[in-house]
C-alpha cells in the first residue's frame, strides 16, 4: 500500500461518514502510546502543535508550529499547502473553514489548553479518530521499509549494550548511550526503557541506579526511523544465569514463538495473546496471565497509527497484511522476576514474521 | 525554543538532596500559600513534555507517563504516578515526595484529598493536561480549582543561590558539546551535530537537543535524516539539561569573514551591557534587533531554567536572579545567523554563564 493510496482510503471513511472535511491535530509531544493524524495525514513529525485540515476533494492544508518550521514541512509534504503560524488554533480560525460536517482527530490526546480553543472554535465537530487510525491500521510500503531499519538499528543497538553492561555502570548510563547510539545511525528517536535489579517487577524507567553481579537487565530498545517505531525487548544477567533463569526464560521465549506461530491474517489479535498465554498456563502461571499482573502481549507501533492496539484477550481485531506490532510476552514470574522477550511481527499474506534478524535468547555478560 | 520532543527522557534525574535540600522546596511552598492566603492544597500537573512546576515543586521529572503532585499547606504530599502501581520503585529517587500512588482513577483520589483541606485548591499546569484528564478531574472536583499556573511562573523567575549554582554548572556544557562540533565539523553535519551531543551527554547532561541549519543560517531544522555533507557556515543551537536547569545557546562555525556575525555579536555585547535589574525585556529585544531580524523570527530574549523556555514578560523589569537567553541575529537573502549568550542578571549587572567565542 502507497501513502496516496491509504490517504484515499481515508477519504472515502471520511465521506461514508458524511464529513466534508477532517481536521487532524497533535501537539508535538511524541509519545509512543499516542497516536498522531497529522503524520499519517502528512508524513511530517512536527516540533510544535500541528494541525492538517483533509478535504473531501483529497486537498491538504498543514498548519504548522512554530512559524520556522513550515520550510520544513513543505519539503516533506509536496503536494499540501503549509501554513506558518504562531498558534495553530488562530492559524485554522484563520482558513476559515466554513460549513459543512467537520470531523476531527487527536483533540482528547491535546493539552487542554489547545483542545478547549479548538472546541470552541469547531463547535458540531465530530470525533472522527477513527477514519484516520483505522485506515492506517496496516502499514504503506514506505513505514515498512523504515521499519525494517529501525530493527536493524535496533538489534545494533542491542549488540553495544552487551558490550557496556557490566558492573558499576548505571541504568541512566546506558539509557543516554543507547539514546545517543541509535542517533548515530540515523534514528530521530529512541524510547529506552531500562532498569535492572536482582528481582525485576516491571520494566520501568531507568535511573542512577549501578548494576551489580547477579542483576537482571530488562530493557526495550524502541529506535524510530523517520518516524516509525519499532522495538525489541531484551533481558541480559549479569554474570552466569542459573539453571532456574535459564529455564524460565525459556518458557517465556517459547510463548513468544506460539504468538508468533498465531499471528495469521484472517484470525483475531486476542487469539496471539490467548497462545501466549496457553503456553504459561500449562506451566502453572495462570494466574500470572491477567491483570494485574499483565495487561497485553504486545502493542501496535506508531507514531502515527498504534493500530491493530493491544496484543490483549478483549482485541478482536482481524489481522490483515500490512500490520506490524510487537509480540512480547514480558512476564513477571515469582522464581526470577520480570523478563523481556519480544519482536516486532509483521503480517504477511500467510504469517507473522518478525523483522529482527535474531530473536530474543537470554543474554548473559561477563564481570 | 522548540526541538523535538523526545518519546522518553532518559537521562539522569535524580533527587540530590546535597544540591537541592529538602528546605527549598518547603520554602517554594511557603511562598506559594503567602499568596494565595485561602488555600489548603494545590493540584500540580507535569508531564515528560512540560514539567518546570512539577520539578520546581517536587523535583519529580515524569520520565515516562503523567504525574500529579497532591501538596498541602499542612505539609501532607503525594504524587500520583502514571504506568501503574510497577512504576513507583522507579520515581521514588526522583522526589522527595515518599507517598506514592498510581495516577489512575483521579477523579476518585483528588477530590478525596481535596475534601480533607482546610481551604481551597489551587491548580499549577492545567492548561498541559489532557483534554480528557482536564474534564475528568473538573467534574469530580466539582467547582473549579484557582488557577495558581502564573504565580508560579512569577516565582520561578528569580533563581535562589542554589538554584544558579546548578545553572552555572549546566552552562559548562553547551562550551563542551561546542568543542566536539568544531572539531567535527569537516566531516558531516550529522556527524559533527552527534559529536556535539555525545560531549554533552558525555558531561553529565540528562537531556540534549540539537537544531542546526542547512541554508546558510537561514533556518533550522532537528535530526530528522542523516546529512552527508559538511556545512560551511554552521548554525546549530543547542540546549543541554543537567542538574535538572537548562542551558542553551547558538554556535556559528565558519570559515569565511562574515560580516552578519560580527553585527550580530556587536548588538549582543551592546544588550549584554545593558542587562541589570530594572531593565525590561522589550528594551533588550530592541537592542538585539537593531543588528536585524532574526532569522526564523526567534524571540531575542527568553527566560530558561527548569524549562527550556520559561515565562518572561516582555514589559516587566528584570530582578536580580533572573536567567536569560539573548539572542541577536541577522537574516540575509542567502545566509543567516544568530549568537546568542546565557545571562544571569546580578544585582549590579549581569553575568555571562556561557556565550560562544
Amino acid at each position: 500500500m502507497t501513502f496516496e493510496q491509504r490517504l484515499a482510503d481515508i477519504v472515502r471513511g471520511m465521506k461514508a461518514q458524511g464529513l466534508v472535511r477532517l481536521v487532524g491535530v497533535h501537539d508535538g509531544a511524541h509519545f509512543i502510546e499516542k497516536p498522531d493524524p497529522v503524520l499519517v495525514l502528512t508524513g511530517f513529525k512536527s516540533m510544535g502543535p500541528c494541525a492538517v485540515v483533509l478535504g473531501d476533494s483529497g486537498g491538504r492544508v498543514l498548519v504548522v508550529t512554530p512559524a520556522w518550521d513550515a520550510a520544513r514541512a513543505e519539503r516533506i509534504c509536496p503536494g499540501v499547502r503549509v501554513v506558518s503560524a504562531d498558534d495553530v488554533v488562530e492559524g485554522l480560525a484563520a482558513l476559515k473553514l466554513g460549513a459543512g460536517a467537520t470531523g476531527s482527530a487527536g483533540i482528547d490526546m491535546l493539552p487542554f489548553g489547545i483542545a478547549s480553543r479548538l472546541v470552541a472554535l469547531m463547535p458540531g465537530t465530530v470525533g472522527a479518530d477513527n477514519v484516520v487510525f483505522d485506515a492506517a491500521r496496516t502499514k504503506t510500503d514506505t513505514e515498512i521499509s523504515h521499519a525494517r531499519e529501525a530493527t536493524r538499528i535496533a538489534e545494533l543497538g542491542y549488540a553495544r549494550l552487551l558490550d557496556m553492561a557490566k558492573p558499576g555502570v548505571t541504568e541512566d548510563e546506558l539509557a543516554v548511550d543507547q539514546r545517543w547510539h541509535a542517533k548515530s545511525l540515523g534514528a530521530e528517536d529512541n524510547f529506552v526503557l531500562l532498569c535492572a535489579g536482582p528481582h525485576n517487577k516491571a520494566v520501568a524507567p531507568s535511573h542512577g541506579r549501578a548494576l551489580q553481579e547477579g542483576d537482571s537487565i530488562v530493557v526495550e530498545l524502541t529506535p524510530s526511523y523517520r518516524g516509525q517505531l519499532v522495538q525489541i525487548c531484551r533481558t541480559i544477567v549479569i554474570g552466569q544465569a542459573n539453571d532456574l533463569m535459564r529455564e524460565k526464560y525459556a518458557l517465556v521465549v517459547k510463548a513468544m514463538h506460539a504468538g508468533i506461530a498465531a499471528a495469521q491474517p484472517g484470525r483475531p489479535m486476542a487469539d496471539v495473546c490467548r497462545a501466549i498465554n496457553a503456553v504459561l498456563e500449562a506451566e502453572g502461571y495462570g494466574e500470572f496471565c491477567y491483570p494485574p499482573h499483565i495487561r497485553r502481549r504486545g502493542h501496535g507501533l506508531g507514531f502515527g497509527s498504534i493500530e491493530p492496539g493491544d496484543v490483549a484477550l478483549d482485541n478482536d481485531t482481524i489481522l490483515e497484511p500490512g500490520m506490524l506490532f510487537m509480540i512480547h510476552p514480558n512476564q513477571y514470574l515469582p522464581e526470577v522476576g520480570y523478563l523481556l522477550c519480544g519482536e516486532p511481527v509483521l503480517i504477511t499474506a500467510t504469517c507473522g514474521v518478525p523483522l529482527t534478524a535474531q530473536f530474543a535468547a537470554l543474554a548473559e555478560v561477563g564481570v | 525554543m522548540r526541538t523535538m520532543h523526545p518519546t522518553l527522557l532518559i537521562g539522569p534525574a535524580d533527587w540530590d538532596a546535597q544540591r537541592m535540600p529538602r528546605a527549598e522546596f518547603q520554602g517554594r511552598l511557603d511562598a506559594l500559600w503567602r499568596d494565595h492566603p485561602q488555600a489548603g492544597g494545590v493540584i500540580v500537573y507535569g508531564d515528560a513534555a512540560d514539567h518546570g512546576a512539577l520539578a520546581y515543586l517536587t523535583n519529580f521529572t515524569p520520565k515516562l507517563e503523567p504525574g500529579i503532585a497532591l501538596l498541602s499547606r499542612s505539609g501532607e504530599a503525594a504524587l500520583l504516578v502514571g504506568g501503574g502501581i510497577n512504576m513507583i520503585p522507579a520515581a521514588k529517587p526522583l522526589t522527595w515526595v515518599e507517598k506514592m500512588l498510581p495516577l489512575r482513577s483521579i477523579a476518585k483520589s483528588v477530590p478525596q484529598w481535596a475534601m480533607k483541606l482546610a481551604g481551597g485548591t489551587l491548580l499549577v499546569g492545567g492548561d498541559a493536561m489532557p483534554y480528557a484528564m482536564h474534564g475528568e478531574l473538573f467534574a469530580a472536583l466539582g467547582t473549579a480549582p484557582e488557577d495558581a499556573t502564573p504565580t508560579l511562573q512569577s516565582h520561578r523567575r528569580r533563581k535562589s543561590v542554589r538554584e544558579l549554582s546548578l545553572i552555572r554548572q549546566a552552562s559548562t556544557v553547551p562550551g563542551k558539546a561546542a568543542q566536539a562540533l568544531a572539531l567535527a565539523r569537516d566531516r558531516n553535519v550529522t556527524d559533527a551535530v552527534i559529536a556535539a551531543e555525545y560531549a554533552a551527554w558525555q558531561a553529565g547532561a540528562q537531556d540534549v537537543r540539537s537544531l542546526f541549519s542547512l541554508d546558510g543560517g537561514r533556518s533550522l531544522v532537528p535530526f530528522d535524516v542523516p546529512v552527508a555533507e559538511p556545512a560551511d557556515p554552521m548554525q546549530v543551537y543547542l540546549a543541554v539539561r543537567v542538574g535538572g536547569y537548562w542551558a542553551e545557546g547558538f554556535v556559528m562555525l565558519g570559515a569565511k569573514p562574515n560580516a552578519s556575525l560580527d553585527a550580530a555579536k556587536s548588538a549582543l555585547q551592546a544588550a549584554v551591557a545593558q542587562l541589570r535589574p530594572g531593565v525590561t525585556p522589550a528594551t533588550l529585544t530592541q537592542t538585539l534587533t537593531k543588528s536585524g531580524t532574526h532569522p526564523a523570527a526567534l524571540p531575542a530574549v527568553i527566560g530558561i531554567g527548569l524549562a527550556v523556555q520559561e515565562d518572561l514578560p516582555l514589559n516587566e523589569p528584570l530582578a536580580a536572579g533572573t536567567v536569560l537567553s539573548l539572542r541577536a541575529g541577522v537574516l540575509g537573502e542567502h545566509s543567516g545567523v544568530i549568537v546568542s549568550a546565557l545571562v544571569a542578571v546580578t544585582e549590579t549587572g549581569s553575568d555571562v554563564l556561557w556565550s560562544a567565542p
